[in-house]
């Protein structure tokens, strides 16, 4: 029915822009189930349960480095990946040997995770330092905390978590995890938050003028970050069934690279979660294949490199079509 | 509401409606710049009341204190007689019934129409108004404002202009305000957009709301409004009920009569004299999509004023001659080896044309060098001795304009931030003359300077001007033209309204033609 009112001042082909503007990771979408189907052409046992847990951290860490970018003015949270590394060493090393090992610590990690997040974005908020500046120095802080506290792995012994690496009767336990950040960016759709935080990212000067709090949309915006963080900790711990601080930096720059890649502008007030999840699809089916097909492992930076440039060209065609519009 | 048994203002009989909101001896400075001075401000429950000043005479900064958007250094705010009103930010603001549509057109242009209208009314986790509701008013809203209603689940950035001014102007309305600024909202918007606006406006001031309406337009306040407040740098100098204003008696106050006599002249030689060949010449040239062409030849020693409402497009036709973007039309440069168009700043620069931007701190200084590097830095090439750079003789080429331009500072090397407003302006002037221009093309070269700097700089360009300069001046202030230039091109809706010569330039005649109004006779001394 919306569609049935021409849109006036829109340029040719209104309706195929406003397509690829809703669906942002359909390249990311088409790109994901090419390589999907490569995959289990070439690797013919493609253990979904395994390829899952691997999966898990690249994809929640991606999911968690949305929210910030969505609420705009340069928006960005290097602290995803080692925060996930550090609610690992909290559950691992501190949790599980004070006897809240149990299911306990979920609510209590999640905490945690929120308020690292809440205080990356309080430090930007407040003090309106560029978020790259602050976030990269948190991300240096939270390295240190995790080489300092762990310094060789700790291993985890028969504990709840390892299902989420496993399989949870025959579900594979990592489509939990994957899946919680999702349905908590779907549940957040049943409240005004998530139209707030768009129109945030989308034009800041009029959700102020609007009555809007900025400020609290944009703490709120680190937080949930934080939060999906602490999820993929679990995911981190479940699949290396210990606590290593040689994973702090693991999925810093690759989560980013899936958010650009899943269709969410940089530039804020675009995108979603659902397109980050299918953006490292995309590079984690890609690394899955070079590795089945033997091709050198030092192509692979080149291939994520050339398909994120093929994906911002690709958005950048997107964003011109609207500057025209104008 | 128990309206009538507010104490009624002492001043003004006639409107009876309560005193909504009044504003007394209202001061903001931001930085150096005094924006607002002394600033009394009075509306009634029922009002549509204007509230008129040149550019910079501190409306916006009124509107915006009003608005929750800055906070005021001194003064009070009294909302129906209490001055504890919150006006701490928007949001507080508008739950004191504030609502203000903005000159910039603010809309998030990623999000749906529907999102737009109602953005800012819910808390983060909790709807204020249901769906249902919010599309059945924003509909409401929306038709009632445009003839043809977009869709409420379009994206914004998929309409017009005019159309994202009214998503603003909707908005506003659906906060159902006590008091609606509307600060130059009508700009972006089409003819018969607006005339619904009036409608609505009109409706809500028999609902008693309050109205403040900010325009340049002398129609829309003789069409709907019931009294006007005059500001003039920072104070406001008057208020007029209906009956009591013309053009002439406001266009007086907002540029004060005791400025200079009418027509006062500096004692420069005719243009006759002076003026030369034709150095530049505008063939067809249209400044926006739709308006009419028009043509324009420079000749060498002349001095061109541009003039008009402020955003008619004399800023776009400054921008045209240097080669930056018109719609149509071309720009060519004669010179001793005959014609030669020109298309961008660079081709500008090479065929012998500055230009002086009018965002001094942003486009034209580099705060962090030194006062010689910033007059040096476009003419280095000329400080080469023996293929090294010279310092020595980049100071040398600096101390002639020192002395010719009236420059006041310690040393070159000092920072250029260390100099007044005015000075670094010279420095800027003198850097482009050190190119040894033709034509000079200056973009407000005098906002925000000092008396005597002023002076120094018009007297520097009537010389430059003596001897075989063209000059062309975006000004917004009117004694400047009247004083200085030997023609003034008038731009109102970005087309050449009119132009003045020396015969036709007094003050009331170039208001006059800033308002669109065609005046007696062609280019005579009407209104004098």
């Amino acid at each position: 029915m919306a569609i049935a009112v021409p849109v006036r001042g829109a340029h040719s082909s209104p309706n195929v822009r406003k397509l690829l503007r809703t669906y942002s990771f359909g390249f990311a979408l088409v790109l994901a189930l090419a390589l999907l189907i490569a995959n289990l052409l070439t690797q013919s046992s493609f253990g979904w349960t395994e390829q899952l847990a691997t999966f898990a951290p690249l994809a929640i860490g991606a999911m968690a480095s949305t929210p910030s970018i969505i609420s705009g003015r340069g928006g960005f949270d290097l602290t995803i990946s080692p925060l996930m590394t550090f609610i690992s060493i909290l559950f691992v090393s501190w949790l599980v040997p004070a006897g809240l090992g149990g299911y306990v610590a979920i609510p209590i990690l999640l905490a945690i995770g929120a308020a690292c997040g809440a205080i990356n974005g309080l430090i930007i908020v407040g003090l309106r330092v560029p978020p790259m500046v602050v976030t990269l120095s948190t991300y240096f802080i939270f390295i240190g905390i995790d080489l300092k506290t762990t310094p060789t792995p700790v291993t985890l012994q028969g504990n709840w978590i390892s299902d989420f690496g496993g399989s949870v009767g025959p579900i594979p336990g990592a489509l939990f995890t994957i899946l919680l950040p999702l349905a908590i960016w779907g549940l957040l759709g049943l409240v005004p938050y998530k139209r707030i935080l768009y129109a945030v990212g989308s034009n800041d000067a009029t959700a102020f003028s609007s009555g809007v709090n900025v400020s609290a949309v944009r703490v709120g915006a680190y937080a949930l970050g934080g939060l999906f963080a602490a999820i993929g900790g679990f995911a981190i711990t479940a699949l290396v069934s210990s606590a290593d601080a040689g994973t702090a930096s693991s999925y810093t720059l690759v989560a980013v690279a899936a958010v650009a890649l899943g269709g969410t502008s940089l530039a804020g007030g675009r995108g979603g979660v659902l397109g980050s999840l299918i953006g490292a699809a995309c590079i984690y089916l890609l690394q899955s294949l070079l590795n089945a097909v033997q091709i050198n492992s030092t192509w692979l930076q080149v291939m994520y490199g050339v398909m994120l440039l093929i994906a911002v060209v690709f958005g950048a065609a997107l964003t011109r079509a609207q500057k025209e519009a104008r | 509401m128990s309206a009538a048994d507010l104490t009624a203002a002492p001043m003004a009989a006639p409107p009876r409606e309560p005193v909504l909101l009044s504003v007394t001896a209202m001061a903001k400075a931001f930085g150096p710049t005094q924006a607002l001075r002394d600033c009394s401000f009075e509306l009634r429950a029922g009002e549509v009341h204007a509230l008129v000043g040149e550019n910079g005479s501190g409306k916006s900064t009124l509107v915006k204190i009003l608005s929750g958007v800055h906070a005021p250094d001194a003064g009070t705010i009294a909302l129906d007689g209490d001055s504890g009103a919150d006006l701490r930010n928007p949001r507080a603001a508008q739950a004191s019934g504030i609502v203000t549509v903005f000159q910039e057109v603010l809309v998030a242009e990623a999000r749906s129409v529907l999102d737009n209208v109602w953005l800012g009314v819910d808390s983060l986790l909790r709807a204020r108004v249901s769906k249902a509701d919010k599309r059945e008013r924003a509909t409401a809203a929306l038709a009632e404002l445009l003839d043809r209603p977009p869709s409420l689940d379009t994206a914004v950035e998929d309409l017009s202009l005019s159309d994202r001014q009214a998503i603003g102007i909707v908005r506003a309305l659906l906060r159902r305000p006590r008091i609606l600024i509307l600060d130059e909202a009508t700009s972006a918007l089409d003819i018969e957009t607006r005339d619904r606006l009036f409608a609505i406006v009109q409706r809500l001031g028999r609902e008693g709301v309050g109205v403040v309406l900010i325009t340049h337009r002398m129609d829309e306040i003789d069409q709907i409004c019931d009294r006007i407040t005059v500001m003039r740098s920072g104070e406001t100098v008057g208020m007029l009920a209906r009956g009591e204003w013309s053009s002439q008696v406001l266009v007086q106050m907002m540029t004060g009569s005791d400025r200079l006599t009418e027509g006062a002249r500096s004692q420069a030689p005719g243009a006759e004299q002076r003026v030369g060949d034709v150095v530049l010449e505008a063939r067809a040239l249209q400044l926006a999509p739709g308006r009419t062409p028009f043509d324009l030849r420079l000749r060498a020693g002349e001095l061109v004023g541009l003039a008009g409402l402020e955003g008619h497009g004399q800023s776009e036709f400054l921008e045209a001659l240097w080669g930056m973007g018109s719609t149509a039309g071309e720009v060519v440069r004669i010179g001793a080896n005959g014609e030669a168009a020109v298309r961008s700043p660079a081709q500008a620069a090479a065929q012998d044309i500055a230009y002086v931007p009018r965002e001094r701190r942003r486009d034209s200084i580099f705060h962090w060098m030194s006062i010689r590097e910033n007059f040096a830095l476009p003419t280095l090439t000329k400080d080469r001795r023996k293929r090294l750079l010279s310092t020595a003789a980049g100071r040398k080429r600096l101390d002639e304009y020192v002395e010719q331009l009236n420059i006041v500072l310690g040393s070159p090397d000092d920072a250029i931030t260390t100099l007044s407003g005015g000075n670094q302006q010279k420095v800027i002037i003198a850097r482009w003359l050190a190119t040894g221009p033709r034509v000079l093309l200056l973009n407000d070269p005098t906002r925000g300077i000092d008396v005597n700097a002023k002076h120094d700089l018009y007297q520097l360009l009537t010389r430059l001007a003596s001897e075989g300069l063209a000059v062309v001046m975006l000004s917004t202030e009117l004694d400047e033209h009247i004083e200085l230039m030997d023609r003034v091109l008038v731009f109102r809706e970005h087309e050449l309204f009119r132009e003045h010569d020396r015969a036709s330039l007094t003050r009331a005649a170039l208001l006059a033609s800033f308002f669109g109004e065609e005046g007696d006779a062609d280019g005579d001394r009407s209104a004098g």
